[in-house]
């Protein structure tokens, strides 16, 4: 072989070139009728999909979290002022649960959206948070900005949407309930195969890997009921909303009014602490 | 009082009740003792239909008869509770209702609201996320 041909071969082995490497604008090309058409050969996840609560909590105990001893101090404590009543607020500040921990302890509704190349996950929770996760084949970008949900991937193996996510923020709290939780501390990265058990419902197995608060990946599952019933059609969910009372001002106007917290801060501080 | 000035002394007593309680944003439930079962009667004072937690205020007697004691009452979401049958209208301010709880752990007026009979309009609402925990249901 001639050290010409190499770096073709090497190119050739390494798959095609992304747009990014060839110096080109990455395009979200408009979809033609097949891309459409082949939406239908996708399983069916229409519907709302409503929590297995009690599975949650169950899975506290039987899919224990590994984490490392350090961290496995500070969550006993938390525990400890839960189960005496005094539970620590890891979202009183109304910030998202975030990924991974919207899929593990939600108690609200989502649903799934498919259009070509995407997957689209909608809650209810944190002001109708959403999840985007592109099924074009990109790959994750070689340096993307840490946000709360991360850059979701994702391929269909079958009949099982795997799911790759990276750049969640490391303040992102890996959480059992919403009293016990860590923060990540960066380099978060999950995988999920997401399918349905039976017809009507969805397991979400997830593999969480956070290596500066877990000894090694964290694998539980998390179920899901489909609710066809109109009733369980998702609404709004502004978090904040609660912080506000329903007021009218001088003029008349309906207006929201902050509600002071015992200490005047506008975030609230834990039961504990608040009284 | 002006009219805008009434809105303000309602708005500072509900605030001043809120900041002695929990906050309202979503949160454990774990400070509420789900151990005991307590029912008070009483007068709707606000039913504030917002999330992630929806709050009933109840005006109950207490030994003075001017001041009533104001209980505070979490639920869990709009979204939840129409599930379930609840709708923004199911509770007005001055309907007689007869609540029943799971107390605050520290003895502060306050609880998990499990049931409420609003003897004003027969109505009966509860709430239960768990009894959601299956598929199709109606």
């Amino acid at each position: 072989m001639t050290r010409s041909l190499l770096p073709a071969l090497l190119v050739c082995l390494a798959g095609p070139l992304r747009a990014e490497d060839q110096g080109t604008v990455a395009v979200n090309s408009a979809p033609k009728p097949g891309d459409w058409a082949a939406l239908a050969k996708l399983p069916d996840w229409s519907g709302v999909w409503t929590p297995f609560i009690s599975d949650q909590n169950r899975r506290i105990t039987t899919d224990p979290v590994p984490w490392q001893p350090q961290v496995a101090a500070q969550i006993r404590a938390m525990e400890a002022e839960e189960n005496a009543g005094r539970p620590r607020g890891l979202f009183i500040n109304c910030l998202p649960e975030a990924m991974p921990t919207w899929m593990l302890i939600t108690h609200n509704a989502l649903e799934f959206l498919f259009t070509p190349g995407r997957v689209t996950i909608l809650g209810e929770m944190d002001g109708n948070r959403l999840r985007r996760i592109y099924t074009d084949g990109r790959p994750h970008p070689p340096d993307p900005d840490p946000t709360f949900h991360g850059h979701s991937i994702g391929h269909w193996e079958g009949n099982t949407l795997v799911v790759d996510t990276v750049a969640v923020l490391p303040q992102a709290f890996l959480a059992v309930s919403e009293a016990v939780g860590i923060p990540n501390n960066g380099d978060l990265h999950v995988i999920e195969r997401i399918h349905l058990a039976e017809p009507d419902v969805l397991h979400d197995d997830l593999e969480i890997i956070a290596p500066h608060v877990l000894t090694r990946p964290w694998k539980t599952t998390r179920i899901y009921f489909r609710q066809r019933a109109r009733k369980y059609d998702i609404v709004e969910g502004v978090c904040l909303q609660g912080f506000y009372a329903e007021r009218q001002d001088e003029h008349g106007n309906a207006i929201f009014v902050p509600i002071p917290h015992a200490d005047g801060n506008p975030v609230p501080l834990p039961p504990r602490e608040s009284k | 009082m002006t009219r805008a000035s009434l809105h303000l002394a309602g708005l500072l007593i509900a605030g001043t009740l809120a900041g002695a309680l929990p906050a309202l944003a979503h949160h454990s439930f774990a400070m509420f003792d789900f151990t005991k079962v307590i029912t008070i009667t009483g007068t709707v004072k606000e039913f504030q239909w917002t999330n992630p937690h929806v709050v009933l205020w109840v005006n109950v007697e207490g030994k003075d008869p001017k001041h009533p004691d104001v209980w505070w009452l979490e639920m869990t979401s709009p979204g939840n509770l129409t599930r379930t049958g609840w709708n923004r209208k199911a509770l007005n301010a001055g309907d007689k209702v007869e609540v029943e709880l799971n107390p605050l752990r520290d003895g502060k007026l306050g609880g998990a609201l499990i049931k409420v009979t609003n003897s004003t309009t027969g109505q009966v609402f509860s709430t239960n996320l768990r009894d959601m925990e299956k598929p199709g249901l109606k």
